[in-house]
């Protein structure tokens, strides 16, 4: 195999596992916003280390080792604050759990649009208030008269709605078939 | 912990919003329940989707350094042709992951693909360093070495260029190419007036024209054939050039001009003469080996969608051994197209609504391989049909493609599950994404073997394996029935609903065959190569 058969089978290889890589990642920094950068730097690693990965090899657990490193690597810069870490078991046991599952996230994707379309739209506007980073969460309240923590419930239960409704249409989906 | 309170603390864990106490609860639960990891990454993802939604409302933002600057390097060390299958998953995989969108784009992300050019045609082409590029890709950016033999590319401008190997060259712009070796032959139609040539001597702009240019030899020549050109060397002034005038590059500003040649010249008439020799050459080698694969005891239909009767609405089934049972395919809606050889009625567009080929498939099969010549518009529907039993019956196969691009094949394993458990009624079997909007209106060779005895199922795009699957033990199927089946759609509406689902196919077909056994791999890639246009 030429070097640019092999370079371009590990792009494609990159390429396939995004999404999970990126899921691992934020699986084990929950709730932290530079999850996505840590993901970034894990690519930037693997496409540097690539002449250490073997084709024919599991790429996707290569690539979640070399994530976790890259997490550990982060924690370790940010040792000032304690952040809530799960056990090394745990993390491991999370990287296997992805591994072991298909990728469904563009169905999920599909179907959550789909959803969204069918919210009042208050709803739908609180949740684009809230992913679309414009404010806090308090400000928000303090425009549409609201306490911080009715709407914190509000997205809970939102977020329980729209996932039932994913898991629905994914039901369909698969009945169609 | 019951459910509802465990889900309340995953998304207070996920909006980073949990107290150390509630945190080290959860990860107990994690750590002994999987149900609740399934919860956590389920979550997790609908909130990185909510993300991505409220991204293409939020203003554009700076798309943070890792992944541009790596991106990049990772494409520039690839070879051409997979560059341009690629551009298509990185189009669809960035639609995930990247920041990078603007409120304009907030409810159609508008599809990309990249390049100046089509390869309209080649013969004899060897392009070097880089996979063969294969008739009606995208020329890909970069510098292309066609070694040896002949290619015609369009530019989107509307300027056709055909090149001789051994030649470097490079389009820029639809309005300007680099040429640094060999000779080129350039048509320049009214609305690209202005094209620009870059060689190493010098620029020739073209003022609407037919010209070529020689860099094979130590003693560079521009050729003008139609029109009029202006030659601007590097170092001295602009020439003015006309029909049947000649120059060499480096001879001196103020020598003859010389007398035109086209001889030394492919033209695009002889260049069209030499791809159609190639194609019939390339056909009658298919002829002979489809000979023998008609004669293949393991063939169970074979079917090429032509009629020698244009008004004939059937298709019969050349497969020897499994005519005796399966003699014909009834046409239904779709249109007589020209096939991968561009012999006029030899395929059938399936776009045309309630297109199908209706066939009975009687007996019963532990293997399949399943093989189509395809030629797509796009994936327009949700699901886009090759081959779909009736319904969906116990044992029986579904062969098609998601409209994101993903092979889909199953056999329906239960009638009757239980979803609580998890159970499904049938495992699918998807390959990773292999359709970018580049291969549109592009003759494909699709396959999907099904082996129960090695227990895996395998994706093949044009010989090449796209992906493979092991079979689950509970999803195993040993004996596989067909019965009543459509190529190219799904299932007859009945009596009591009439409404159906739009599955048919966007697109062409001109062969499909189906056998009873499993393809080695490299069985595929021989009928691949044998096969290919």
């Amino acid at each position: 195999m030429t070097e640019i058969e092999r370079e371009s089978r590990i792009v494609a290889l990159l390429t396939e596992i995004q999404i999970p890589l990126r899921l691992y990642v934020r699986s084990l920094l929950p709730g932290d916003p530079a999850a996505g950068d840590v993901a970034q730097q894990a690519n930037a690693t693997l496409w540097l280390k690539r002449g250490d990965f073997t084709l024919g090899t599991n790429f996707k657990a290569w690539a979640f080792s070399v994530a976790r490193y890259e997490v550990l690597n982060y924690r370790k810069r940010q040792a000032r604050d304690a952040r809530l870490v799960f056990s090394e078991r745990l993390e491991e046991v999370l990287a296997e759990d992805l591994a072991g599952q298909a990728d469904d996230t563009e169905r999920r994707h599909e179907a959550l649009k789909r959803c969204l379309a069918n919210l009042r739209g208050k709803d739908r506007a609180l949740l684009l208030h809230r992913y679309a980073g414009a404010g806090t969460l308090a400000e928000y309240a303090a425009q549409t008269g609201q306490s911080a923590g009715g709407l914190k419930v509000t997205l809970h239960r939102l977020r329980n709605a729209l996932l039932a409704c994913i898991r629905g249409q994914l039901q369909h989906t698969e009945e169609m078939t | 912990m019951n459910p509802q309170e465990r889900n309340r603390l995953i998304d207070a864990l996920i909006e980073g919003d949990i107290s150390e106490a509630d945190f080290l609860r959860l990860e107990a639960e994690f750590s002994v329940d999987p149900e609740a990891r399934r919860e956590y990454l389920e979550r997790l993802t609908l909130s990185a989707l909510l993300e991505e939604e409220g991204k293409a409302f939020a203003p554009a933002r700076v798309e943070p350094i890792a992944f541009r600057k790596y991106w990049p390097v990772a494409l520039t060390g690839l070879a051409a042709a997979v560059a341009v299958g690629f551009f298509g998953l990185r189009e669809r995989s960035q639609r995930l992951v990247s920041p990078e969108r603007t409120a304009a784009a907030a409810t159609v992300v508008e599809q990309r693909e990249s390049g100046f050019a089509v390869l309209a045609g080649q013969a004899g082409a060897v392009w070097q360093g880089a996979a063969q590029l294969a008739d009606g890709a995208l020329v890909p950016a970069g510098q292309l070495t066609l070694a040896s033999g002949w290619a015609q590319i369009e530019l989107f401008s509307g300027v056709t260029v055909v090149v001789e190997g051994d030649a470097l060259f490079e389009i820029v712009s639809p309005m300007e190419m680099i040429v640094a070796r060999g000779k080129v032959r350039i048509q320049v139609p009214e609305p690209a007036r202005g094209f620009t040539i870059l060689t190493p001597k010098g620029k020739v702009v073209d003022l609407g024209t037919e010209f070529a240019l020689d860099l094979s030899s130590e003693r560079p020549e521009v050729h003008v054939l139609q029109g009029d050109v202006e030659w601007h060397p590097h170092a001295a002034a602009m020439r003015h050039l006309e029909k049947g005038e000649a120059l060499r590059l480096d001879d001196s500003p103020t020598s003859e001009k010389r007398i035109a040649q086209t001889s030394g010249f492919i033209g695009l008439e002889e260049m069209g003469e030499k791809l159609a020799a190639f194609r019939r050459e390339r056909r009658a080698s298919w002829a002979r080996s489809i000979e023998t694969l008609q004669r293949d005891p393991r063939l169970v239909a074979f079917f090429r969608m032509n009629a020698s009767d244009p008004a004939d609405r059937r298709v019969t089934n050349d497969a020897a051994a499994g005519k005796a049972v399966l003699s014909e395919g009834a046409v239904v809606a779709a249109a007589r197209v020209s096939d991968r050889w561009g012999q006029a009625g030899g395929a059938l567009d399936f776009s045309p609504a309630g297109s199908r080929v209706r066939v009975h498939v009687p007996g019963r099969y532990h293997a399949l391989t399943f093989v189509t010549w395809v030629k797509i518009n796009s994936l327009d529907r949700w699901y886009n049909s090759l081959f779909l039993t009736d319904g969906h019956d116990l044992h029986e196969p579904h062969w098609q493609i998601m409209n994101d691009g993903r092979l889909f094949f199953s056999v329906k394993k239960r009638d009757t599950w239980d979803a609580a458990k998890g159970e499904k009624d049938k495992h699918i079997y998807f390959s990773p994404p292999f359709w970018s909007s580049a291969l549109s209106g592009r003759w494909l060779m699709i396959a999907t073997v099904y082996d129960p005895d090695a227990r895996h199922v395998t994706h093949y795009l044009n010989g090449q394996r796209l992906s493979r699957e092991a079979v689950p033990a509970e999803y195993l199927v040993e004996t596989v029935s067909i019965g009543a089946a459509s190529i190219g759609n799904w299932d007859l509406p009945n009596r009591d609903e009439p409404r159906y689902a739009v599955r048919n196919l966007n697109g062409s077909m001109d062969e499909f065959a189906l056998f009873g056994t499993a393809l080695s791999p490299e069985e595929i890639a021989g009928l691949y190569a044998q096969g290919k246009p």
